[in-house]
């Protein structure tokens, strides 16, 4: 059989296995075909079932479950709510408060060694209640489609929080930027990432400043091609001030915005380097009189020439407006709107997701400025979204494996370090990706032959009670335990997969004695690791 | 202007010829065995340096005045800034009457006297990219602006030269998640870590691959792997790929569990009862680095092996005789050193290539660090480098002579760099056929190497 061949054999084999029961028209098909989509639905807008809710969707229907999720507001989720508030005060900080809580003052010139403890120990707490936050709220949330999304533009809009002093801003960041913004307009977060201390530090910003004018720079290479060196102060004083730093304008294009080499040139990237320098963060008294902690424009940094982006001039006084114009016009730009659309699309329904669905995204993205949640209900309720073919196309990212491992196996996470080590053997720290790029969502990305292996191993663990901090759900060995073993593997495959399980794998499984273990290879199995 | 054999030097002033006192004739180490079949296969070790390593601070032109002038805080001194005993540790130690290697790295210096190192000048990628995303794509895939190739170049040179009955750990990363030149459809192992028999023994029932099977998985994988090739988080949106479904991904996750187990058994075993005959610096890169060591002694046909040291894009403070960068290639450094001497005499059939996406500003930024550039540098190690010399052409740090008055040249594709490597170590013509696509014999070989 030759490729061509073999491909349209399979397409017609997965046809067949979709399509089959449906034409059976058996009442007990169809509701396992409903199931099925129920489970889809909870992999692709929740991070995977917890016991019962599969049939909570099917109970509701999945696009009414859609439509409350894609809606947080009409979601109750007070008590995580007060919970994470009470744990996790550093979320409901400003950025000054984090500031003065975690980052305590000294007393004296000298600080004390117990100061400096002090210190280091409120530094790495501000850093965790972030780790565990996003973590707690990604297993326990109600609101999961919030929490899908959040994860989405956390990687979209990248920051490291190892990076210097990101490591007291991110929490803020969390709140003000991402999810601040995730149900609301494009060009809303992009504009509040483009302010936030966080973004301006871990893309360099802070320490743009304007170039020399071509006089200075004159000056300094005649100086240079001089035979003979000898130190000048005055040019010594130039050479330091150069200082341009385009990394932040070329994300914000490249990353952010139009996506990499879309409509736009080095030469714009420069120029928009110019246009953001002045853009830094620092303390200045607020309103009230008390010193705040925010997003500064330093005038003595700005390059106030004339700058060209994209075809556009700019030459405004006002160093902070001129910036804000490059900003809307980018989130506004057509390329924007497709490269966003496509993000998404890949991130909710396929690696490779179809043109058609893009093309249509992208006009809902564009006809609607950017409103997100139109844009995520246009991807929702399209036909590619709850096509067969797509369901469990996607290979689950680690951290996506993990949280829906905690959750099918309705765990109870008492202490996340464990939870959260894993995660950087897995490749994928919260928080941590030093890559502007954020982590990747597609195959590809993370299905090397060597990467399942910890996945196994966080399995195993949880199933066998032995990760620290995480405690198995107290019902479900007592339930399989009174069952025989064709029973539990398809209860298992029922409640967790949703009837995913192939005939080997099912097969495997029933030869195995041993609860914990039957309970860790199911989530080990390559049909958990698919969505 | 292509590169040749010779080593150029062109200062401001005019084009000189350097071949100085340190670039004697070839040291010529051992015979050929190329042909003989007791003799085990060669490695090749690629070490990537992500962030754009600063070549100006590696391969120190001590020689140009200009380089002071340029970057007057973190130029590293000359050999005869420092004048006095035990000054030479300071100042970079000389390659020749114009380069020397940065101070850091002086474990590095007597291989070069030894004629066992080769620094290439001024290398680097034809695409004007400086992000550090897409000049890595570029480089690693070896197809600089063509975003139809997918798979990294030492994945292509596994899968061109497949045969049925080849050792299953030709190609091994010693780090969770694979180097970008490793992925592709070649099947290179990941190694997470070790120690793990017993999780291996339960999964072992799950990723089951029947012989009948398992050509099916390696065609599908492979059909897979081709269409799932990534597009990264920050393309643009690319060309139509059909769809991915369920049941396709379903054999590709199976395959890639049940290799993964046969061979991290294998390699498992190799790590634990391996041993090294030199002392690492005890850092992540010295033990990885340590570790392809004992596997390459292992003897169990490793060809390709890639690392990833993170962290060279240094924006700000970057030091000069000493700080931060000092302190990462004195890692750099000793961990290559302890290789060299760990592995003795295998080092003449082991090549290492460290190389990085691209090189710095010429002229330091405000932060006393430099940004991304253009020009960067490689170093090759082992006993088939024609040492004792530097390799590539080097055209002064005048402004005149600089891309876009701000960044070194590109004088060295790094795609013949490439291609030499494979010809000489493994006889492997990767320019006669459409291995870089686009890119034909368009110059000489540099001849760093000679054919083992």
């Amino acid at each position: 059989m030759d490729g061509m061949i073999r491909h349209f054999f399979i397409a017609w084999c997965v046809t067949m296995v979709f399509t089959g029961p449906l034409r059976a028209g058996g009442a007990e098909s169809r509701g396992s075909d409903e199931r099925r989509l129920a489970v889809h639905v909870l992999n692709r807008l929740a991070f995977g079932p917890r016991p019962g809710e599969i049939e909570e969707v099917q109970r509701l229907g999945w696009e009414a479950w859609a439509r409350k999720q894609l809606d947080p507001a009409s979601v109750d989720d007070s008590d995580l709510h007060a919970s994470l508030a009470h744990h996790f005060p550093s979320l409901g900080m400003s950025l000054a408060q984090a500031y003065r809580v975690y980052q305590p003052d000294y007393q004296g010139q000298q600080p004390s060694a117990e100061e400096m403890r002090m210190r280091h120990m409120m530094r790495g707490r501000i850093k965790d209640e972030l780790k565990h936050a996003v973590l707690y709220r990604a297993v326990y949330s109600e609101r999961q489609f919030q929490e899908v999304i959040a994860e989405f533009w956390r990687n979209h809009f990248n920051i490291d929080h190892n990076k210097g002093e990101v490591e007291y801003q991110a929490n803020h960041y969390e709140q003000h930027v991402l999810r601040a913004h995730a149900f609301g307009r494009f060009e809303d977060m992009l504009m509040a990432s483009a302010k936030h201390p966080a973004m301006l530090i871990y893309l360099d910003n802070v320490v743009s400043q304007k170039p020399l004018a071509e006089h200075e720079r004159r000056m300094i290479e005649r100086f240079e091609r001089r035979s003979t060196y000898r130190f000048n102060p005055y040019i010594d004083q130039l050479q330091r001030q150069r200082g341009l730093n385009e990394n932040y304008a070329r994300e914000l294009m490249e990353l952010h915005t139009l996506g990499v080499d879309n409509g736009y040139t080095q030469h714009d990237v420069t120029e928009l380097a110019r246009v953001l320098t002045g853009w830094t963060a620092g303390w200045q008294r607020g309103r009230g009189g008390e010193m705040e902690y925010g997003f500064l424009f330093a005038h003595d940094l700005h390059d106030e020439g004339r700058k060209r982006v994209m075809g556009a001039a700019f030459r405004w006084a006002d160093g902070v407006r001129a910036g804000e114009m490059v900003i809307r016009a980018l989130a506004r730009h057509p390329n924007t709107a497709r490269f966003i659309s496509w993000k998404l699309c890949r991130y909710l329904v396929n690696d490779h997701p179809p043109e058609a669905l893009v093309e249509r995204v992208a006009g809902v993205f564009q006809r609607t400025g950017g409103h997100l949640p139109s844009v995520y209900r246009a991807i929702v309720f399209s036909d590619e979204f709850a096509d067969p073919a797509n369901i469990g196309a996607k290979f689950k990212t680690p951290f996506e494996f993990t949280v829906s491992a905690l959750r099918a196996s309705g765990a109870r996470l008492q202490h996340p370090s464990a939870t959260l080590y894993s995660l950087e053997m897995q490749g994928q720290p919260i928080y941590g990706c030093v890559d502007p790029p954020g982590y990747y969502d597609q195959a590809e990305a993370w299905l090397d032959p060597g990467a399942l292996l910890y996945r196994w191993e966080y399995a195993l663990k949880l199933a066998r009670d032995e990760a620290p901090g995480v405690r198995l759900d107290e019902a479900l060995l007592p339930r399989l335990r009174a069952m025989r073993a064709q029973e539990k593997v398809s209860t298992l495959d029922t409640e967790l997969l949703g009837g995913a399980l192939d005939d080997r794998s099912r097969a495997a499984l029933e030869a195995v004695d041993d609860d914990r273990l039957l309970l860790g290879m199911l989530l080990g199995s390559s049909a958990f690791q698919r969505q | 202007m292509q590169p040749t054999r010779r080593q150029f030097i062109r200062h401001s002033s005019g084009a000189i010829i350097a071949g100085s006192a340190l670039s004697a004739a070839p040291f010529v180490l051992a015979q050929d065995k190329s042909g003989d079949p007791a003799q085990p296969k060669p490695t090749l070790v690629v070490i990537y340096l992500r962030g754009g390593a600063d070549p100006l601070q590696v391969l120190v032109p001590y020689g140009d005045p200009l380089y002071y002038r340029v970057r007057p805080t973190i130029a590293v001194p000359g050999p005869a800034a420092l004048p006095g005993a035990g000054a030479g540790d300071r100042g970079a130690a000389p390659l020749n009457d114009y380069f020397g290697l940065h101070p850091a790295m002086r474990p590095l210096h007597d291989l070069f006297r030894e004629g066992r190192i080769a620094p290439i000048l001024s290398v680097g990628s034809p695409h004007p990219t400086r992000s550090h995303f897409d000049a890595q794509d570029f480089m690693e895939r070896a197809a600089p602006g063509t975003r139809h190739i997918t798979e990294g170049w030492l994945s292509r040179y596994l899968t061109h030269t497949r045969t049925n009955h080849e050792s299953d750990l030709r190609g091994v990363s010693f780090q969770p998640v694979l180097p970008r030149s490793l992925r592709g459809e070649y099947p290179v192992l990941a190694v997470p870590g070790y120690g793990m028999n017993q999780t291996l023994d339960v999964f072992e029932k799950l990723y089951v691959n029947c012989d009948e099977e398992r050509s099916l998985n390696q065609k599908q994988a492979a059909e897979v792997r081709a269409a799932q090739r990534p597009s990264r988080a920050g393309q643009a949106v690319p060309a139509a790929h059909p769809p991915i479904d369920g049941q396709t991904n379903q054999q590709t996750i199976l395959a890639a569990g049940s290799r993964a187990i046969a061979r991290l058994r294998e390699l498992d075993r190799i790590i634990r009862e391996g041993t090294n005959s030199a002392t690492y610096p005890p850092s992540g890169f010295g033990t990885q680095l340590s570790h392809v060591a004992r596997l390459i002694k292992a003897d169990r046909g490793v060809e390709v092996t890639a690392l990833d040291y993170h962290g060279w894009d240094h924006h700000a403070f970057q030091g000069g005789a000493e700080g931060t960068m000092a302190n990462m290639l004195a890692d750099l450094a000793g961990s290559l050193r302890a290789f060299s001497d760990d592995l003795g005499p295998r080092m003449e059939r082991t090549l290492v290539l460290v190389m990085s996406e691209f090189g710095r500003t010429v002229h330091e930024n405000g932060n006393n660090g430099s940004d991304h550039g253009r020009g960067g540098f490689m170093l090759a190690m082992g006993g088939m480098v024609n040492g004792r010399r530097l390799y590539g052409r080097w055209t002064g740090l005048d402004r005149e002579n600089l891309i876009d008055r701000r960044d070194l040249p590109v004088h060295t594709d790094f795609r013949l760099v490439f291609a030499e490597a494979l010809e000489r170590l493994f006889g492997f013509d990767a320019l006669g056929s459409e291995f870089f696509p686009g890119f034909a014999r368009a110059g000489k070989m540099l001849d760093y190497l000679r054919q083992v």
